[in-house]
């Protein structure tokens, strides 16, 4: 995360687009398009008959906006699941791949593509950290044997506020020539996203593993979290080993293992140490879809 | 140079064995450092075993009970009964557990310590905390009663995600449509039967001809036309070639024998190991076996002396029952307590749908000691508690000697088993004649009468 002061002219600027957020979050006026080349993956393999099943269902599990709209519409009354559908391998599973494919091109064209103009690298990091969150996620969940499946969804998740202000900044009356300055969204997301995450989960009905992780997540909040799977404690440090990945946080790799949420999972340095070797898998996986 | 602090009595491991171990030792007035790796006490069999196993088999069969009551009283469960809220149940119950047993330990007076043991030397022992400082106790005893964990067989890349084990079985969120269940033990052959109940379409493969192959013949047999009944399939005889995760969808199981099974999800259940690997056991000169078990006499006692190992750590017959007595007699015996008579016949239960279980000799054992045995049958259908309980599957199976006036072993299958074992097991303990069991008078209706009525089926086999 970048730390810098915020200007006058930014604070002026921060002020109207927040009281903008507010309202809008007020009104529930929450929604999160793909990204342009998520979008046009999607398109091509649902519309391909020999495409792989297998980087169809890669695909749906590395998007965070894709994930959501799945699962959300998984659930919905049109394909009334037996039991509620908590997991994408567990969509995948029920729907098959026909039928999700049908469903992401569908969920593709319905939502639009997502405006980053301006922002391209920073809208990458995001979705870069919460694919990695999510897979730093599925790898504590095993070392501590609790849902894999749960694990990567919270992860995947746990910022989707983010994106969410992101799409609702682009459609700002108030937009002027000049993009806004990163430092001014960046101060948006720490206020808002956990309320916009929440809000969006909310009305997609995420499961509730996912909606208490998005507002658990933190350092300091994930005591209150009572979910069984344990979603916000294992998100709280795949954040951290995601964030010391990709090169945005205060933390380096020694530091981490002070951390309570450390302690809390009982990890000894051992366990850290084997989790830290994992980073180039992750990096790769995350390479790979977003180069 | 490490300053150590000394106690009486050092037990490494919080699970049954460690437990009573400790508890014992401070009943004695010793001052006992108990020492554990993970934060709750309680170990595999409160966390991973006995406990939460046994209370998502109580959920499964409650669910089903309603289910059969929906019938009869017309009214409609909801379809989307979650596996989370059967989860959550078990969370609960462990937790409950995990507390009832910390609150055991600290009543009586015992250090614990939260941290990974090793030893130093046959004395001494460091406890590695998770922040990765150290502290070091001493005693002159020591009890080690560190548990076992699922074996990871080589040739199948279990990942906790699809392929499982009998750890992260407990993990579900959702019940699969599919499950194959690899070994034909008594874990394997439980969580299939639960899973079978729960609708979940499960195929159990083991290399043995039928699961649960150290029991009576007629109980398995028993045991898998239940199973079968309620959608799951054995099959015997099979070896494990592969197992791999297509990437998508499926786990595909080849056997040797070249067929595949095809399955949403694989639970692995082959075995356990001993927990070793962090006690530094070179440090006391005690040498593992081959099969990585650390080698006692009959008072739980290693080649040193001083140190003792108890529970699972130990091997067969791994239950939690077994692993609390090994774990109070050792520590008598280090201390020089009388520990009582040690137990001569131990039940041994299995909870699986339907329950079995079975104490003292088997037809087979008590042939090849006495040259025959006379057998008495009794089945759950023809005594009235079981027709009032619909219950369609169990017999109680009574062994004598050949002259059928002597009890030698009683096996049982069907709901309940595992509480009517004791019956046998008090009579077999006194030596009890069979015939005290047509003599005496049991509450009707009860399941208890089985026992007089496979008393009365060896009584009409004597020749007079
Ligand atoms: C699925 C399942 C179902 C079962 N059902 C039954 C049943 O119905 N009835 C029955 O009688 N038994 C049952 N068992 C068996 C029973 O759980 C075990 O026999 C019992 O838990 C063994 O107790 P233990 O104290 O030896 O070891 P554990 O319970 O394994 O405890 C060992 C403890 O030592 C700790 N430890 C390990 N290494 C170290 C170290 N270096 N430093 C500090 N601490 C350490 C571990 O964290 C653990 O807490 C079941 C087991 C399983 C897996």
């Amino acid at each position: 995360m970048v730390h810098s002061t915020i200007t006058p002219l930014a604070q002026e600027e921060r002020e109207t687009l927040r009281s903008f957020i507010a309202d809008q979050l007020g009104r529930g006026n929450l929604d999160l398009p793909l990204l342009p080349v998520v979008a046009n993956r999607v398109l091509l393999l649902s519309s391909d008959p020999d495409a792989d099943a297998s980087k169809l269902s890669s695909l749906i599990q590395q998007d965070q906006a894709l994930a959501g709209q799945i699962i959300r519409i998984a659930n919905s009354p049109a394909y009334a699941p037996r039991t509620p559908i908590v997991s994408l391998q567990q969509a995948i599973t029920w729907l098959g791949l026909t039928m999700l494919a049908g469903l992401a091109f569908s969920v593709s064209v319905q939502s639009g593509v997502f405006h980053t103009t301006g922002y391209e690298k920073e809208v990458r990091n995001l979705w870069r950290h919460a694919l990695a969150t999510g897979l730093f996620g599925k790898e504590i969940a095993r070392r501590i044997r609790h849902n894999v499946e749960n694990a990567f969804l919270c992860g995947l998740l746990h910022t989707i506020g983010k994106p969410a202000i992101l799409h609702l900044l682009a459609q700002s009356p108030d937009k002027s020539a000049e993009p806004f300055s990163w430092i001014t969204i960046e101060s948006l997301f720490e206020e808002f996203h956990i309320t916009a995450g929440s809000k969006l989960a909310a009305v997609w009905q995420l499961p509730d593993p996912v909606q208490e992780t998005i507002r658990y997540y933190q350092d300091d909040q994930y005591h209150q979290a009572i979910s069984p799977t344990k979603g916000a404690m294992i998100t709280c440090l795949a954040h951290h080993l995601a964030s010391v990945m990709l090169g945005n946080s205060v933390h380096d790799e020694n530091s981490l293992l002070t951390l309570p949420v450390v302690q809390d999972l009982n990890f000894y340095p051992e366990d850290m140490t084997a989790l830290l070797e994992l980073r180039e898998t992750v990096r790769a996986s995350v390479e790979c879809f977003l180069p | 140079m490490t300053s150590a602090t000394p106690f009486d009595l050092i037990v490494i491991g919080s699970g049954p064995a460690g437990q009573k171990a400790a508890i014992q030792g401070a009943k004695a007035g010793k001052q006992v450092a108990l020492i554990e790796q993970t934060r709750e006490v309680g170990g595999a069999c409160v966390y991973q075993g006995t406990i939460p196993s046994k209370t998502l088999r109580e959920s499964a069969l409650q669910m089903v009970r309603f289910l059969q009551a929906t019938e009869v009283f017309e009214f409609r469960m909801r379809d989307d009964v979650k596996i989370t809220n059967l989860m959550t149940r078990l969370d609960r119950v462990v937790r409950a557990h995990g507390k009832f047993m910390k609150d055991q330990l600290t009543r009586n007076g015992i250090d614990c310590f939260h941290g990974r043991a090793g030893f130093v030397s046959d004395h001494e022992v460091r406890i590695q905390k998770t922040d990765g400082t150290a502290t070091f106790v001493t005693a002159p005893i020591i009890v080690v009663a560190t548990g076992s964990r699922p074996r990871v067989p080589d040739n199948i890349p279990i990942d906790h995600e699809h392929i499982l084990d009998s750890d992260s079985i407990l993990s579900l969120v959702y019940l699969p449509k599919s499950l194959t269940v690899l070994g034909g033990g008594v874990i394997a052959s439980e969580y299939a039967s639960i899973f079978a109940l729960l609708g979940v379409h499960v195929t159990l493969v083991d290399t043995a001809d039928r699961p649960l192959k150290f029991l009576d013949q007629e109980l398995t047999d028993e045991f898998c036309e239940a199973f079968e009944k309620t959608g799951g399939h054995y099959r015997g005889g099979q070896k494990i070639g592969s197992v791999q995760w297509d990437g998508c969808s499926k786990v595909t199981t080849v056997l040797e024998s070249g067929e595949t099974l095809e399955s949403e999800k694989v639970l692995v259940a082959l075995g356990r190991v001993s927990n070793l690997e962090h006690l530094n056991l070179q440090a006391t000169g005690i040498q593992p076996t081959t099969r990585g078990l650390i080698p006692v006499n009959h008072h739980c006692q290693t080649t040193v002396r001083h140190i003792y190992a108890v529970g699972d750590v130990i091997g067969p017959p791994s239950l939690a029952s077994c692993s609390m007595e090994q774990g109070r007699r050792a520590v008598c015996h280090a201390l020089g307590l009388n520990s009582g008579v040690a137990p001569e016949h131990i039940p041994m239960g299995i909870y699986t749908i339907p329950e079995m279980s079975s104490v003292g000799l088997s037809e087979q054992e008590a042939t090849a000691k006495y040259g025959g045995a006379t057998v008495g049958r009794a089945r759950f259908h023809e005594i009235a508690r079981g027709q009032i309980s619909g219950m369609t599957h169990g017999l109680l199976k009574m062994i004598a000697d050949p002259k059928g006036e002597q009890l030698l072993g009683i096996h049982i299958v069907g709901e309940g088993a595992t509480e009517l074992i004791h019956i046998g097991q008090m009579g077999l303990l006194h030596n009890m004649p069979i015939d005290r069991f047509i003599d005496n008078i049991f509450n009707f209706p009860t399941l208890a009468e089985t026992y007089r009525v496979a008393a009365l089926d060896i009584a009409k086999q004597r020749q007079h």
